[in-house]
């Protein structure tokens, strides 16, 4: 019995903890303005995010490496090191973007304008990982993350037209009004969105930093498989929610506002009051997962002591590191950039860096002399090498089609 | 030195930069100290009071895990002062596998200071800087 | 002398003939009986959090799947071989080149075909060191690459 909670409980904080404001954003921006044209994207996306993180974890539980020390280790220190720029440049921007994200969801349901909230919402970050335990830090995030479901509510009350939604979906047909290379670009922003490097990283290190058995290594394997595609549904009902609700009334989502207003159109204040306090937890339990990778990354590329169960002192470079990025994401904000756009910056760029990370991982899993008897599988291999030229050809396109659309505008 | 003189029992073929460089160095106790930016290589059978410096040719052993200011220098061509080398000396290495192991623990070596400056000046004075994470509080 | 200095670089015949890239250095770690002195306190745990058990005493399925690589013999000094020569390139890769991996396919292979013709030369047979240069001396030996 206790098993099976424990199995429900990895379940549940898998797909509280999948959404993130990446998610959310580019997932609303997307159903607002091409339907449910792109939920392929998310499908392939999760999928790849599915492989990696379980390859990522076994890589890690296996050799007692985690991924980025894994990239220093075979790239050496000038490939490495250039990855790692980039890797916690892209971090960075990412945990503005969900510090932001903490925000922003805090100035809906307060009106206290989003500026009051940021160092009171990177405070909160920063306390949480100086002080909680490792494992609760994960539960309560992931947990109260799921009351996005709310967008999944949200949709039954609208009673859309559940044909109209399928056809838009399959075959995808992108609305007619939109020109190509911006479908094109929003659905390598959807993949960078879907299948972010920081939970590799993340996953990875927890990975090493639990110490995992052959069991943990099983559990973990089915967090993933069922929890994150269920994760991903919930993507695909905030796509829909904006495809019933925005496209037809023309409007283009820019605020966090205007993500939540099919909750409130069909579910009144009740419903957006659980859902606000949803994204609050998602994009918290997110802006600890990036914070924690920016520590990570960096400490496993220069060989320091890192990780969550170590005393802050004993970690002390790790966690000055993880203050820093902190500090550098409240500083971003507090240049009244828009966050939502930030977002947007953060999955394109995510999608340009995904090779940096899944190269690596899918070589090292290969190797026998880290990995023993777990390498890789045929089965693994060969679809781990068909996202490999998808990873590749989605960070090829991204720049090219971000300078052609004008970021989608 | 704590090298012990126990007769080899046989011989493992590495490749520096495939099995050496770049990997995580642990200590005795599992912490993490620092990865191989680079190897010093030393003259071997050199008389036990003065290591010499290893000589083209003739036969050549590792003396040293190189790190710190090393890698810089190793990212950005050049090569630090040997006075700025922060060596971890071989002797004190047990294990090869995924990961360096030493036999000795991580404060007894050299190569620390950020750590231990950071540690002391800055994270150890926030409340709750040494509090064991894994402790109920 | 330090393992930077002849990484990379360009190695020479005994009359200055250019013969490519020094890829990598071979050693001969020297393997230890386990459980030696200097391994009373090497059991330890996994990322240091377990608690005082003995991880041995732990069924299979309890104990970190990463004791198993991680903990191999117990190595004492480390002799230099001789240095690896590619033909072809500086930029040596994941060393595919002289080992027998072959997944993920292609990419194994591909770089296999890159460094074809790496050849591995006895340290005795290294005449001088000089930054970014590599000389070998009169009548160096050629031999095969492959690790065993």
């Amino acid at each position: 019995m206790k098993r099976l909670l424990g199995v429900a409980l990895g379940i549940l904080t898998a797909i509280g903890g999948f959404v993130d404001i990446g998610d959310l954003v580019t997932n609303a921006v997307v159903g607002s303005r091409f339907g449910l044209s792109l939920v392929w994207v998310v499908v392939v996306g999760v999928v790849g995010i599915c492989l990696f993180a379980s390859m990522s974890g076994r890589v890690a539980a296996v050799s007692g490496r985690a991924t980025f020390e894994i990239i220093r280790e075979r790239l050496g220190p000038r490939a490495a090191g250039a990855n790692l720029a980039a890797s916690f440049a892209i971090n960075l921007l990412t945990l503005t973007a969900e510090v932001g994200g903490i925000a922003l969801a805090l100035h809906l349901a307060s009106s206290v304008e989003p500026r009051l909230w940021i160092p009171v919402a990177a405070f909160a970050v920063w306390l949480v990982l100086w002080r909680v335990k490792f494992q609760v830090m994960e539960n309560v995030a992931g947990l109260l993350g799921l009351l996005l479901v709310g967008f999944g509510v949200a949709l039954f009350l609208l009673g859309p037209d559940w044909g109209e939604l399928l056809r838009q979906a399959v075959p995808p047909s992108p609305p007619a009004t939109e020109h190509v290379a911006t479908y094109w670009y929003y659905a390598v922003a959807l993949f960078g969105a879907a299948m972010t490097p920081y939970e590799v990283f993340f996953f990875s290190s927890g990975a090493v930093e639990e110490g995992w058995t052959a069991k943990d290594l099983a559990q973990n394997r089915v967090n993933v498989l069922v929890g994150f595609p269920l994760g991903g549904l919930l993507s695909v009902a905030i796509a829909a929610c904006a495809a019933v609700v925005l496209l037809p009334a023309g409007i283009e989502v820019s605020s966090l506002s205007q993500i939540v207003l099919p909750v409130a159109e069909a579910g009144g204040t009740l419903l957006l009051a659980l859902v606000i306090v949803g994204i609050v937890a998602a994009t918290f339990g997110a802006a600890l997962e990036t914070a924690l990778s920016s520590g990570y990354t960096l400490a496993q590329y220069l060989g320091w002591s890192w990780g969550k169960f170590r005393r802050p002192a004993r970690a002390a470079r790790f966690h000055v590191t993880m203050v820093v990025a902190l500090l550098l994401a409240v500083a971003i904000l507090m240049t009244s950039v828009d966050p939502v756009a930030v977002t947007e910056m953060s999955v394109v760029f995510s999608a340009v860096a995904l090779p940096l990370t899944y190269v690596p991982i899918l070589l090292v899993a290969n190797d026998p002399e880290y990995m023993g008897e777990h390498v890789n599988g045929r089965a693994t291999n060969a679809l781990g090498m068909v996202y490999l030229v998808i990873v590749v050809a989605a960070a090829v396109a991204a720049i090219p089609l971000m300078i052609a659309t004008g970021a989608g505008s | 030195m704590s090298r012990d003189d126990s007769p080899p029992t046989g011989v493992r073929v590495v490749d520096v930069r495939l099995h050496l460089l770049s990997r995580q160095v642990l200590d005795v106790d599992g912490e993490p100290v620092t990865t191989v930016d680079d190897l010093e290589l030393v003259a071997a059978d050199a008389p036990e009071d003065g290591r010499r410096d290893a000589v083209p040719g003739e036969p050549a052993e590792v003396g040293a895990i190189l790190t710190g200011p090393v890698l810089l220098t190793r990212l950005l061509g050049g090569r630090p002062p040997a006075s700025r080398w922060e060596p971890v000396p071989w002797s004190d290495v047990g294990h090869v596998g995924t990961a360096i192991e030493l036999t000795v623990q991580a404060d007894s070596l050299d190569v620390h200071w950020t750590e231990d400056w950071l540690r002391e000046h800055v994270v150890g004075r926030i409340p709750g800087g040494r509090h064991d994470p894994e402790e109920e509080s | 002398m330090i393992l930077g200095d002849l990484l990379d670089a360009r190695v020479l015949g005994p009359g200055g003939e250019n013969l490519g890239f020094l890829v990598d250095v071979r050693l001969a770690l020297d393997t230890l009986p386990d459980g030696g002195p200097s391994d009373r306190d090497g059991r330890h745990h996994p990322g240091g959090a377990a608690g005082e058990a003995d991880p041995d005493d732990a069924h299979p399925d309890d104990r970190a799947l990463s004791q198993g690589v991680r903990r191999r013999d117990r190595v004492g000094r480390a002799r230099v071989v001789g240095v690896l020569v590619s033909p072809r390139t500086g930029t040596s890769f994941l060393g595919y080149e002289r080992t027998d991996v072959t997944a993920p396919w292609p990419v194994p292979q591909l770089v296999r075909r890159r460094h074809r013709g790496t050849f591995l030369v006895p340290w005795d047979d290294v005449a001088a060191v000089a930054p970014g240069e590599v000389r070998l001396a009169a009548g160096y030996r050629r031999e095969d690459a492959a690790l065993p």
